[in-house]
């Protein structure tokens, strides 16, 4: 019998390693057994062209049709009969043509069609890698965000932030792999669609806040940060003379380290999200300072997002502020809720991609923009757009994408993909090649399957590629 | 190589779904291939009966058998104080109390931990600690999920189901059969105050996540359906039968067509919110009211020299209506749940507020089916029979007030704009009128219509935030008619019999009326929950690569080809549930069998015999002990399938009782101790965590069942479907299971330690590992708060004189033993240097060394 009695160190060797200190505990040793976020499963099928991914996530379904996707027939035929046969809608009113609320112009040297909405966004175009010939398979919110995030459409499934983060580990040793900034509105669906559902839960996104504390129990409630530390360090005593005691348990030694892990993130959060290193330039041309709210919230978004690449973590997926009008999901009021929804993105998103261009991040980023479909080029009710998983648009840039590029197109009003659809299992193989994860061969057994992201889909569109 | 990777291709065609069907599908299994997988597979075969290789504890016998094979020897028995820790939690999933933990310490004897393990067993916490293991099968949850994460009205209560079910130790295949059939057994289970206890069973059918407004209702009920025989197949029998949604499965002797013989039974079946304890219709009670009717009709008659005559009502049909349902036919088969509507439609006068000031007599004209016959307090849902939608419009002659009326189509309840705004109305007149339903959207598919007089909320009711229904409401139907014509047919030509109203009516009608009045009133109204109810009996189609929208030959219903005895099944007019549930209990008996003691196994001993427990199929993983296996499925059916009896037996091995710790030599050849060399050592499950905090701090309220407890508010995350309703911060002491289990708002700090979202069976949870979880000990005010009153009671109590013993008294329910000496000074120093603040703070300590959150 191993009592507690056994070989009983002294006291003072006992008191000494409790007041050793907590962070000095030795943890690399005990990581190496462990869940731990560091390591993941160091997938590498290939040279990987980009290290982390910034997704922008535009939840509702954003109007291509008034934001990249010109079609000179929409401007023509506005308000009259729409010509092609519909696909059954979520609301039952669906109307005439409704041409684009904004003028578009080509941008840049490369000469993409951005519309006014998005005038700092349409300085980036030379960086930009549009697809205009989107695809998915629901008209529900809370499906298709589903899909989006996990490849498929129900409740359940590890999202892409999550396969990225299981596959890859984190760089920080005192951030998770996969961060959620939320700017306040969390998408029909859920936190579920940033789980790691059956994946190993370090791979889970982490939903930081943008209000109050950035993560649920990252301060210290003890005034005294001593009162913690004294606690911490003799919790960890005891730990120890129960590894003493009983040996060594490789579950309970990487729970050590992450209880190491966790003491490091209540330093390591604060520092993030302080942005006093940045300077008022930055903050103000991210829109930090902006008159309009939502837009300072975006902006501080953004910056936040480049601080955690900086830093190594793996996948930063942005939520929109709330401008409200119901996040993106225009069925009526097209024109004001779009103008208030551009507003609070485009200059955080412009100034993003030049201060990632400007300090090499960009190269090794994939900012990634879009939501989970598009909308009608008919109206629904007077002035909006019902949902349209059809045929819309997503932007892609830096992390080895072309940049200055347009890919695919829809039909002459915009409605449905007729030239290079990309699917969102495609969209997903992409990135995580370019990541250096073939999607075929990165699978987790779970329920008697090996499951993958892109289920038994997915080609990687090489065209999208530098 | 090359097989690995053709493999893992079959592997992830398996998952294809509906949707899209790019990918390749596998060609059909032919009779020799599908009867060499039956040959080849274990889990397809009857139990071997071989007893246990040696004397002694037949579990020890096999694991022994085993472990000497291999050179190895089982670990010495834990200590006392580490053997008791576990079996609490293991069996309670509650600390020992420090009375336990002295009492089994001074006396370890085989006798004293079988009484220890008998008084466990016998506690309510242990059924609700089991409960829980229950429910992750089922993925119980209380609300619907998607956007707006509506309610199921009163889901709980079979949550309260299966603790009652799991504290009377209700026989295994008594638990299945309510589960597929419990609305249809002959003989129903009766519980507390008479409850019908077996129809409770049914609502783990809708515990499935359900869209709001899906563009197509029949893609919906064809995922919704794929889940239920997913958690079904799971469950129960440990297999993967969802996998033959699209195409025979890959790998097992399971059929599409087997898929589509489920969801035969399924689809065949309804949702509705069932009486706990329905009265009888025909028994005295009911007929007294239905009699206090009549002889109230009477006595007007008297008073008015002459009887009101029955009236009938024929329609006058056009071109093209076709009656589908009618009350003037007896040969409709209408589906009706709950009491209200009576044994048979009604004709005559009825009065529907003796009680009133001036009560009334009203007569529809012709025989309604009305939930008002035996006062309008009684509450129920009638349906039609499923029928095509072959015609633009469904009329419906009815009346009533505060009452509802439904089109289901594709089996979907969720009807309310936008798309189904259409298929849902509101009835409120007291006289016969017409309501018309515009399915033009929905040509083609099959439909019910349903009449709805109860309190409970439908699946996404438009008045659900608004109001409760009143005791007032009533629905009276005649009949249904399906038309190509917008307007309903002409109304009759005979007129109805006028309202005939009294201010001060005559002696013998009030007296009727007085009468008519108690025995209603004598009648008590049954709380509801979700549960199944029989509609039409129909085959489903084999869909063409599981696509909705191409059906393929009609699958006969029936159980899985593979398990048996009998090919055809003989479902009768129904849904066939009932048959299903007798294969199920008799032909599949092995396989059930095995799967429940795994499970158990898997509760004692971290992993399972079949590791994958909810996958005893081809691609799970092979059975580490496959004679003890069977030998404990074959016990466990020789001793009448009793779940109590199945864990005593396993908890007094000496295999579970043994040491955790590492033995270098036995390490070297069982790595992975797969032969149980030692105990595994497990992390405390979610509700496990937070209850031993309530329990060691004195706060846990011990109470069990009731509505859930809701979350405290800044706990919440801000999402649609947000709960107005909130709870306090400590849950009021409740232990975890009670807490509401809302899909989108799941408890953060369950969450940070694995509780699983409610999506498919669970049968073995994520054991994670993430900075989350000690942020939650070290930082969240619940825990604060509980050490804090945790020092407090320590502090405060008398019996515990000096500070060695409240030392003692700390560790003790902490670890379930004392302190050591050298933890003792260790103690004394941190509380000498820790202020007013210094006892608590040290309890907290406790709370953040890994033992707190470990068995060993």
């Amino acid at each position: 019998m191993n009592g507690h009695d056994g070989s009983q160190p002294t006291r003072r060797a006992f008191l000494q390693r409790a007041w050793n200190g907590f962070a000095a505990l030795p943890v690399c040793h005990l990581l190496a057994g462990g869940d731990g976020a560091g390591r993941g499963a160091q997938v590498r099928h290939h040279a990987p062209r980009a290290k982390s991914v910034i997704f922008l996530y535009m939840d509702g379904g954003p109007s291509g049709h008034d934001l990249f996707d010109y079609k000179p027939r929409l401007v023509a035929e506005h308000g009259k009969p729409f010509p092609l046969p519909k696909e059954p809608t979520q609301f039952n009113d669906a109307g005439d043509t409704l041409g684009p609320c904004a003028k578009f112009a080509q941008r840049g040297a490369s000469g993409q069609w951005i519309s006014d909405l998005l005038p700092q966004l349409a300085g980036q175009a030379d960086r930009l890698c549009v697809v205009r010939s989107m695809v998915a398979d629901f008209s529900e919110h809370t499906n298709a965000n589903y899909f989006l995030h996990t490849g498929h459409g129900l409740q359940g499934r590890p999202g892409m932030g999550a396969w990225i983060a299981y596959g890859l580990g984190c760089e920080a040793d005192d951030l998770p792999a996969y961060v959620v900034l939320n700017g306040g509105l969390i998408p029909p669906g859920g936190i579920d669609c940033f789980h790691s559902s059956f994946l190993p839960a370090h791979s889970q996104g982490s939903v930081f806040q943008m209000r109050g504390d950035a993560v649920a129990n990252i301060a210290p409630r003890e005034r005294d940060p001593q009162r913690q530390r004294r606690k911490l360090q003799f919790g960890r005593a005891l730990d120890e003379a129960a590894r003493r005691r009983q040996g060594p348990e490789p579950a309970i030694d990487a729970a050590v380290a992450n209880a190491e892990l966790a003491f490091r993130m209540q330093a390591a959060v604060p520092e993030l999200t302080s942005l006093r290193g940045e300077s008022p330039a930055l903050q103000a041309m991210y829109g930090c300072d902006d008159g309009y709210e939502p837009t300072r919230t975006f902006g501080r978004q953004c910056l936040l997002a480049r601080r955690l690449v900086e830093r190594g973590v793996r996948f930063v997926q942005l939520t929109c502020a709330d401008t409200r009008h119901d996040r993106w999901d225009q069925h009526g009021d097209l024109p004001r809720g779009l103008a208030d929804n551009c507003r609070m993105v485009d200059r955080p998103i412009a100034a993003l991609l030049a201060d990632l261009d400007a300090r090499g991040l960009l190269d090794e980023t994939i900012v990634l923009w879009g939501g989970e479909f598009g909308r009608t080029p008919f109206a629904q009710g007077g002035s909006g757009r019902d949902h349209n998983p059809f045929g819309f648009t997503m932007w892609m840039a830096g992390g080895g994408f072309r940049a200055g590029h347009s890919h695919g197109a829809t039909d002459d009003y915009g409605y449905k993909a007729v030239v290079d659809p990309v699917t969102v299992h495609d969209l997903h193989a992409t990135i995580l090649w370019q990541l250096g994860i073939d999607h075929e061969r990165m699978t987790y057994r779970f329920g008697g399957r090996d499951l993958r992201l892109t289920d038994v889909y997915g080609t990687v569109q090489r065209s999208l590629l530098a | 190589m090359a097989s690995f990777l053709a493999r893992a291709q079959w592997l992830a065609a398996v998952a294809l779904t509906a949707a899209t069907a790019s990918a390749q599908v596998p060609p059909p299994v032919g009779a020799d291939e599908f009867a060499q997988r039956r040959a080849a597979h274990w889990a397809w075969q009857p139990l071997r009966e071989d007893g246990p290789p040696a004397a002694g504890h037949p579990v020890d016998a096999f694991v022994d058998h085993k472990l000497a094979a291999a050179g190895l020897r089982r670990a010495p028995p834990a200590p006392p104080h580490t053997q008791l820790r576990r079996l609490w939690f293991d069996l309670v999933g509650l600390p020992p109390t420090p009375a336990a933990v002295a009492r089994f310490v001074a006396d370890p004897s085989d006798a004293a931990w079988a009484r220890e393990v008998d008084e466990l067993l016998a506690s309510v916490h242990h059924a609700e600690r089991q409960a829980r293991h229950w429910l992750d099968l089922v993925r119980y949850a209380e609300t619907l999920g998607h956007e707006f994460d509506f309610e199921v009205p009163n889901a709980w209560r079979y949550r309260d189901y299966v603790i009652r079910a799991c504290r009377d130790d209700v026989p295994f295949d008594q638990f299945l059969r309510e589960h597929v059939a419990g609305d249809l057994l002959p003989v129903k289970r009766l519980g507390d105050g008479g409850a019908d206890e077996s129809v409770q069973a049914t609502a783990a059918f809708w515990f499935v996540e359900q869209t709001h407004s899906p563009v197509d209702a029949g893609k919906h009920e064809a995922d919704r359906v794929d889940n239920q025989i997913d958690v079904l197949g799971k469950a129960f029998l440990g297999l993967t039968i969802a996998c033959a949604r699209c195409h025979d499965h890959k790998f097992d002797a399971i059929r599409a067509a087997d898929y589509y013989a489920f969801a035969g039974f399924v689809q065949s079946s309804r949702y509705v919110q069932a009486p706990l304890c329905p009265l009888d219709v025909q028994a005295a009670p009911f007929q007294r009211a239905l009699s206090a009717q009549r002889q109230l009709a009477a006595a007007w008659a008297k008073a008015h020299g002459a009887a009101p005559e029955p009236t009938t009502a024929p329609l006058a049909l056009r071109d093209g209506d076709r009656v589908v349902a009618s009350a003037e036919d007896p040969t409709t088969g209408w589906f009706v749940v709950n009491d209200g509507f009576g044994p048979q439609p009604w004709r005559g006068p009825l009065c529907l507020d003796p009680a009133a000031a001036a009560p009334e007599l009203r007569q529809l004209p012709g025989a309604f089916w009305h939930s008002a016959v035996a006062g309008r307090r009684r509450e129920g849902t009638l349906s039609s029979p499923t029928f095509p939608l072959t015609a633009r419009y469904v009329h419906v002659r009815a009346a009533g007030e505060h009452a509802r009326l439904k089109v289901v189509v594709d089996g979907f309840h969720l009807v309310r704009a936008p798309i189904y705004g259409e298929l849902h109305k509101g009835v409120g007149h007291p006289d016969a009128h017409w309501v018309t339903f515009d399915c033009g959207a929905w040509s083609g598919r099959q439909a019910f219509v349903q009449a709805i007089d109860q309190r409970a909320h439908d699946l996404a009711d438009p008045e659900r935030d608004r109001r409760a229904y009143p005791d007032e409401a009533w629905i009276a139907v005649q009949s249904v008619v399906l038309s190509p014509h917008a307007e309903p047919p002409p109304a009759a030509a005979e007129p109805p019999l006028p309202p005939h109203a009294w201010t001060e009516p005559p002696v013998a009608v009030a007296a009727a009326l007085a009468a008519l009045h108690d025995a209603e009133a004598a009648l008590p109204v049954s709380p509801t929950l979700p549960a199944m109810a029989d509609g039409s009996g129909r085959d489903v189609a084999v869909a063409v690569r599981g696509d909705h929208r191409r059906p393929g030959e009609p699958a006969p219903r029936r159980f899985l080809q593979a398990l048996a005895r009998d090919g055809a099944m003989a479902t009768g007019p129904g849904s066939g549930r009932q048959q299903l549930a007798d294969a199920m209990v008799t032909d599949g008996a092995p396989l059930v069998a095995r799967v429940l003691v795994n499970r158990l196994w898997r509760q004692l001993f971290e992993r399972g015999i079949v590791r994958s427990v909810d996958n005893l199929g081809a691609l799970g993983d092979p059975p580490t002990h496959p004679e003890l296996l069977d030998w404990l499925a074959a016990d466990f059916l020789r001793h009448g399938w009793l779940q109590k009896r199945a864990l005593r037996q396993l908890v007094t091995s000496a295999t579970y009782r043994q040491d955790s710790a590492r033995r270098a030599d036995a390490d070297a050849s069982d790595p992975a101790n797969l032969l149980l060399h030692r105990q595994n050592v497990q992390r405390l499950d979610a509700e496990s965590v937070r209850d031993a905090l309530l329990a060691i701090s004195g706060r846990l309220d011990p109470t069990p069942f009731g509505p859930p407890i809701e979350l405290a508010q800044e706990t919440i995350i801000r999402a649609r479907g947000r709960p107005e309703r909130a709870g306090p911060i400590d849950g009021a002491g409740r232990r975890s299971i009670y807490l509401a289990v809302r899909r989108n708002f799941l408890p953060a700090m369950l969450l940070a330690f694995d509780l699983p979202t409610p999506f498919a069976t669970v049968g073995m949870r994520n054991v994670s590992n993430v900075p989350a979880q000690s942020l939650t000990l070290a930082n969240d005010p619940f825990v604060h708060e509980a050490c804090a009153r945790w020092a407090n009671a320590v502090c405060a109590d008398r019996a515990l004189t000096g500070l060695e013993d409240r030392l003692a008294a700390a560790f003790t329910h902490a670890f379930a033993r004392p302190p050591a000496a050298d933890e003792v000074a260790a103690c004394r120093d941190f509380l000498a240097g820790g202020g007013a603040v210094a006892w608590p703070d040290l309890l907290h300590g406790l709370v953040l060394a890994q033992e707190f959150l470990y068995l060993r």
